[in-house]
C-alpha cells in the first residue's frame, strides 16, 4: 500500500513472526482506506494483550487502556464525540475473560462501534495459558491435564443477547476480513467480528492448517436475520467453522437513540441560565 | 427557645421524608436556619428511621444529641429516643396509642390515623402531623396551606383539599387541647432561605464546573448525587450512564475524558476499591477525572446507610504505582459546591484524578444557605489550541510545569494516543530507562503548581488557644460547635479545618498547628487518619484523636466528652451545650 496508506505505522511491531495479528492489522488498514476514513476521524481502543497492541501500530487516534477494559472507554469516547469512528481491538482473554461483563453489557448498550476480537484460543502475552475459548483437552503449563472448562462461545452469547451484527473471520483471509470490518463500521450499532487467528508460539492445536481445514465461507443461502439458524451456525465448530456475517439484527444504536442529531458533548458549553434555574428550585 | 431540635421518627415507608421535606421548606421560607440529618436503616419497609431537624435563628453546623420535640409516627419511636428526651420535651404521638409515662416529658396526642381516614385515606396522616407540628411550633397555617397547594397541586384539587383538611384537623386539635404544650421558635427576619443537601451541592458544583459525562454504579450513600445530576442531565446537555459495574463506570469516564469532555464518577468505598486500577490508569495516562467518594463506615459492606470518615488513607493511596492527585474533603454543603467546581477545573488543568470525599452525613443532610454565588465562576478552557501546539503533536510532551498540551480525538491533522504503559512523549509504548525517568519526573513536576491551588486549611476560633482541634470533611461542623462551646465557657479553643488533603498543605499546616498545645484531630474513624497524615507530612504529633466509629455523626457533645477523657473533667465543668 506504500505511501498512500496514511494509517501505516513504520516502526517495529512486537509480535512473533507469522502471528495472525499482522494480517488483522493489515485488514483494519484496508477497511479504513477503502471506507475513505482519515486517521484523525478514527479511534482504536484496546485493553491489554498481544491484540491490544494494535492501536500503537496504526497511525490514528488510540486509547490503550487496561486489561479487559477496552469496551468501557470506547463507549465513553464515542458518547463524548459520536463523529469518531470507534474500533475496538481485543483478544479472547481480554474480551471474553477479564472483560466478560463489559462484553455482555456493551451488546445491550449497543453503541455504534466495531469490535474485532483476535481469537487465538490461548493467552499469548502471558505465554500460553488457556483462554476462555481454548478447546477442551488443550494442555498448558496451568492446565497440565488438559482444559476441562467448557469453551466460551462468543457468537452464541452475542446472538443470545440479540447483538445487532455478529460475524466471524479467519485472519489469513485478509480481504474477506477487511470487507467484514467495513460492513461493521457502516452498520450503525455494536458489531462483533470474532477473528480466528493462529498463535504460532503457544497454540499447537489450533494451527493455520487446523483452521484452514475447517473454515468455510457462508453462502447466500444463509439468512443472517434468522436468529435460530444463526444460533445453529454459531455452534458449528469441529466439523466446519462458518465465516461471514452470522447474525444481523438491525436496530437503532445508542448514539441514534440517546444522543441523536445533536452536537457532540465535546462541543457543548455550560448553560449558566439553566444552572441558575436549578438553584432557584432550591428555595 | 434559642435552638430547637425536632425529631421525626417512624418506620421506613411511613412517609417521614414527605413530612420532613414539607416542614423544611416551610421553615426555610419563614427564614429559619435548619440542619436536617437522616438516620436510616438499610431497608425499604419497617424498622426505625428518623430525621432530626435543628431549627435556629443562626446557622447550625452539627446535630445535637437532645430532642425538644419528638414526632413519633409509631410507638417504637418513643422507646428508641427516650434517652434523648429531657424535662420539657414534647412528644407528639397518635392519641390512639397510649404513650409510656416519662418524667417531665409533655405528651401531645393527636388521633393522626383517625383524622387521616376521616379525610379519606391513611396517607393523609402525614398532613395531620404537619398541621400538628405547625401548631406546636406556633407558626400558623398560612405557610402550610400554600405549601400543600404547591406540593399536591399536580395531583388535582381533591388531593389538595383533603391534605389541607387533614392538616387543619391536626392543627386545630393541638390548638384546642394543648395550647400550653407549645414550643415557640426564636424570632427571625422573614427571608426565604435556600434549602440544599450535600448531594445537590456536589452535583450542582460538578454541573457548574462543566460536567459533560457522568457514569456510575448505584451505591449508597453516593447514589443521591448521581440521581440529582441525572434528573437535570438532558436539560444541561450532560450524558449520564448507569454502568454495569464500577470498573466500567471509571473506564467509561476515562474514555470520554480522553475524547475531551469533563467527566465525573460517583461511588462509595467498595465501589471505589473496584475503580482502583482505573484510577491508576488516569494517573499514568494523565486523564482528567473527578471521583466523588461518599463514605460509609466499615470494611466490605459495612453500614451501607450510615456515616463515617474511614476512606482518607484509601484515597490518598488508591491505585498502584505513583502519580500526583488531588484530594478534597469539604466540610459543609456550601464548601462542597465550590469545591466541586474547583475539582472539575483542576482535573482538567492538571490532567490528574481529583477526589471529592464526602460522607452520608454530608450528602443526605439538608441545610439552609443564603445563596450560592455563580457569578464569579469562570470555566477556563484547558484543552490546548491546536494552532499553538508544536508539530508533530505529542500527547505527553515534556514541559517545564509537567502539563502537556491536551487535544481531543478528532482534531484535524493530529494523532492523539493515550496509553496505560510507561510511554514516550507521543504515547507510544517504551521501555527506555531515560524516557521512563523523564516521564515520571514530568508527571511529578505538576505538584509544584498543584500545591499552590485552592483548599488551604482555614482557622476558626481563638488565635491563642489552650485546646486546638484539627478536622477534615464533615467533622468540621461538630468541631466548630465544640470550639464555640469551649470559648463560651472560658476555655480558649481554636480549630484548623482541612479541605485539601493532597497535595497536603504542609507549610500552612505547620503555621497553624506547630506551636499549639493540645492538638486533637476530630475524625469519624478509629485510627485517626488525619493525625497520621499530619505526622507524616509535617512531623506534628497531635494528641489523642477524637474519634467516632459507630456510624453516627459526630456532635459537639461527643467531642467535649472525649476531651474530658483526655484532660480530666475539671475545667470542662462549666460547658453548656
Amino acid at each position: 500500500m506504500g505511501n498512500s496508506n496514511a494509517f501505516h505505522y513504520e516502526g517495529e511491531k512486537a509480535w512473533c513472526p507469522g502471528c495472525g495479528d499482522f494480517a488483522i492489522l493489515n485488514a483494519v488498514e484496508k477497511a479504513l482506506i477503502h471506507a475513505g476514513k482519515k486517521p484523525e476521524e478514527v479511534l482504536t481502543v484496546s485493553g491489554i494483550g498481544q491484540a491490544a497492541k494494535l492501536p500503537h501500530y496504526l497511525k490514528s487516534n488510540g486509547f490503550n487502556g487496561l486489561h479487559g477494559r477496552a469496551l468501557p472507554p470506547a463507549f465513553g469516547a464515542k458518547a463524548a464525540n459520536h463523529h469518531l469512528t470507534v474500533i475496538v481491538t481485543s483478544g479472547d482473554g481480554d474480551m471474553y475473560g477479564e472483560g466478560g461483563n463489559h462484553f455482555i453489557h456493551a451488546i445491550r448498550r449497543n453503541i455504534e462501534m466495531t469490535v474485532i476480537v483476535h481469537d487465538n484460543q490461548v493467552y499469548g502475552l502471558t505465554k500460553g495459558q488457556a483462554s476462555p475459548t481454548s478447546d477442551k483437552g488443550m494442555k498448558t503449563k496451568l492446565q497440565p491435564e488438559g482444559v476441562i472448562l467448557t469453551p466460551f462461545n462468543p457468537l452464541a452469547v452475542a446472538i443470545a443477547l440479540d447483538a445487532p451484527f455478529v460475524a466471524r473471520s479467519f485472519s489469513k483471509e485478509i480481504d474477506f476480513t477487511a470487507d467484514l470490518i467495513e460492513q461493521a463500521m457502516r452498520y450503525g450499532g455494536f458489531a462483533l467480528i470474532d477473528v480466528l487467528q493462529p498463535c504460532v508460539s503457544f497454540n499447537k492445536v489450533n494451527t493455520y492448517q487446523w483452521y484452514q481445514q475447517r473454515a468455510y465461507r457462508l453462502g447466500p443461502e444463509h439468512d443472517p436475520t434468522d436468529r435460530a439458524k444463526a444460533l445453529a451456525k454459531a455452534f458449528e465448530w469441529d466439523s466446519g467453522i462458518p465465516l461471514g456475517v452470522i447474525y444481523k439484527n438491525p436496530r437503532p444504536g445508542y448514539v441514534a437513540t440517546v444522543i441523536g442529531d445533536t452536537e457532540p458533548l465535546l462541543k457543548r458549553k455550560v448553560n449558566t441560565e439553566k444552572i441558575n434555574s436549578l438553584l432557584a428550585r432550591l428555595y | 427557645m434559642p435552638h430547637t431540635t425536632l425529631t421525626l421518627g417512624g418506620m421506613a415507608g411511613q412517609g417521614l421524608v414527605t413530612i420532613s421535606d414539607l416542614l423544611l421548606k416551610l421553615l426555610a421560607r419563614a427564614g429559619y436556619h435548619l440542619l436536617a440529618t437522616q438516620d436510616y436503616m438499610s431497608r425499604v419497609r419497617g424498622g426505625h428511621n428518623f430525621i432530626q431537624i435543628g431549627i435556629d435563628a443562626d446557622r447550625i453546623f452539627a446535630p445535637q444529641p437532645i430532642i425538644n420535640i419528638l414526632v413519633a409516627l409509631d410507638s417504637r419511636s418513643i422507646d428508641e429516643h427516650r434517652h434523648e428526651l429531657t424535662a420539657g420535651s414534647i412528644v407528639l404521638h397518635d392519641s390512639d396509642n397510649k404513650p409510656p409515662d416519662i418524667n417531665g416529658v409533655r405528651f401531645a396526642g393527636v388521633p393522626m390515623n383517625r383524622f387521616a381516614n376521616k379525610a379519606g385515606n391513611p396517607v393523609y396522616a402525614n398532613a395531620v402531623a404537619l398541621g400538628a407540628i405547625a401548631a406546636l411550633l406556633e407558626i400558623g397555617m398560612k405557610g402550610v396551606d400554600s405549601l400543600l397547594n404547591e406540593h399536591f397541586g399536580k395531583k388535582g384539587e381533591a388531593a389538595v383539599e383533603k391534605n389541607v383538611a387533614a392538616a387543619h384537623a391536626g392543627y386545630d386539635h393541638i390548638a384546642k387541647y394543648y395550647a400550653e404544650t407549645t414550643s415557640s421558635l426564636p424570632p427571625v427576619k422573614q427571608k426565604t432561605r435556600m434549602l440544599i443537601n450535600g448531594a445537590q451541592a456536589i452535583g450542582l458544583g460538578m454541573m457548574t464546573g462543566g460536567l459533560r459525562f457522568i457514569s456510575a454504579y448505584p451505591m449508597s450513600p453516593s447514589t443521591s448525587i448521581f440521581n440529582y445530576v441525572t434528573a437535570s442531565a438532558a436539560e444541561l446537555g450532560i450524558l449520564s450512564e448507569q454502568a454495569e459495574d464500577e470498573i466500567a463506570a471509571v473506564n467509561m469516564a476515562l474514555g470520554a475524558s480522553a475524547a475531551g469532555v469533563r467527566t465525573a464518577v460517583t461511588t462509595s468505598g467498595g465501589g471505589l476499591d473496584l475503580m482502583a486500577e482505573g484510577i491508576s490508569l488516569a494517573g499514568v495516562a494523565e486523564t482528567p477525572i473527578v471521583i466523588a467518594n461518599i463514605m460509609r463506615p466499615g470494611p466490605a459492606t459495612g453500614l451501607p446507610t450510615r456515616t463515617g470518615q474511614e476512606d482518607l488513607n484509601l484515597v490518598l493511596n488508591i491505585g498502584h504505582g505513583e502519580f500526583p492527585r488531588f484530594v478534597f474533603a469539604p466540610g459543609t454543603a456550601e464548601e462542597a459546591f465550590y469545591t466541586a467546581i474547583h475539582a472539575m477545573n483542576l482535573a482538567d488543568k492538571y490532567q490528574a484524578p481529583v477526589f471529592l470525599l464526602g460522607d452520608q452525613q454530608l450528602v443526605d443532610s439538608y441545610v439552609t444557605l443564603d445563596r450560592l454565588n455563580i457569578t464569579k465562576v469562570r470555566i477556563k478552557e484547558h484543552l490546548a489550541d491546536p494552532a499553538k501546539v508544536p508539530a508533530p503533536y505529542q500527547r505527553y510532551r515534556i514541559t517545564p510545569n509537567g502539563v502537556s498540551p491536551r487535544l481531543p480525538y478528532g482534531t484535524p491533522g493530529v494523532r492523539v494516543m493515550y496509553d496505560s504503559h510507561l510511554h514516550e512523549e507521543d504515547g507510544h509504548i517504551t521501555e527506555n530507562a531515560d524516557i521512563v525517568r523523564a516521564m515520571v519526573e514530568k508527571r511529578f513536576r505538576k505538584l509544584k503548581g498543584m500545591v499552590k491551588e485552592t483548599g488551604k486549611p482555614i482557622w476558626y476560633g481563638n488565635k491563642k488557644p489552650a485546646i486546638t482541634l484539627a478536622c477534615w470533611g464533615t467533622s468540621y461542623g461538630a468541631s466548630r460547635e465544640a470550639v464555640d462551646a469551649l470559648n463560651r465557657a472560658g476555655i480558649k479553643a481554636g480549630m484548623a479545618h482541612f479541605n485539601r488533603l493532597a497535595p497536603f498543605p504542609s507549610r500552612e499546616a505547620r503555621v497553624l498547628l506547630a506551636n499549639k498545645k493540645h492538638v486533637h484531630t476530630v475524625e469519624g474513624n478509629f485510627t485517626g487518619q488525619l493525625a497520621q497524615l499530619l505526622a507524616r507530612e509535617t512531623g506534628i504529633h497531635s494528641g489523642m484523636p477524637v474519634t467516632r466509629y459507630d456510624g453516627r455523626p459526630i456532635t459537639a457533645r461527643h467531642i467535649i466528652d472525649k476531651l474530658k477523657e483526655v484532660h480530666g473533667n475539671g475545667k470542662f465543668k462549666r460547658i453548656s451545650l
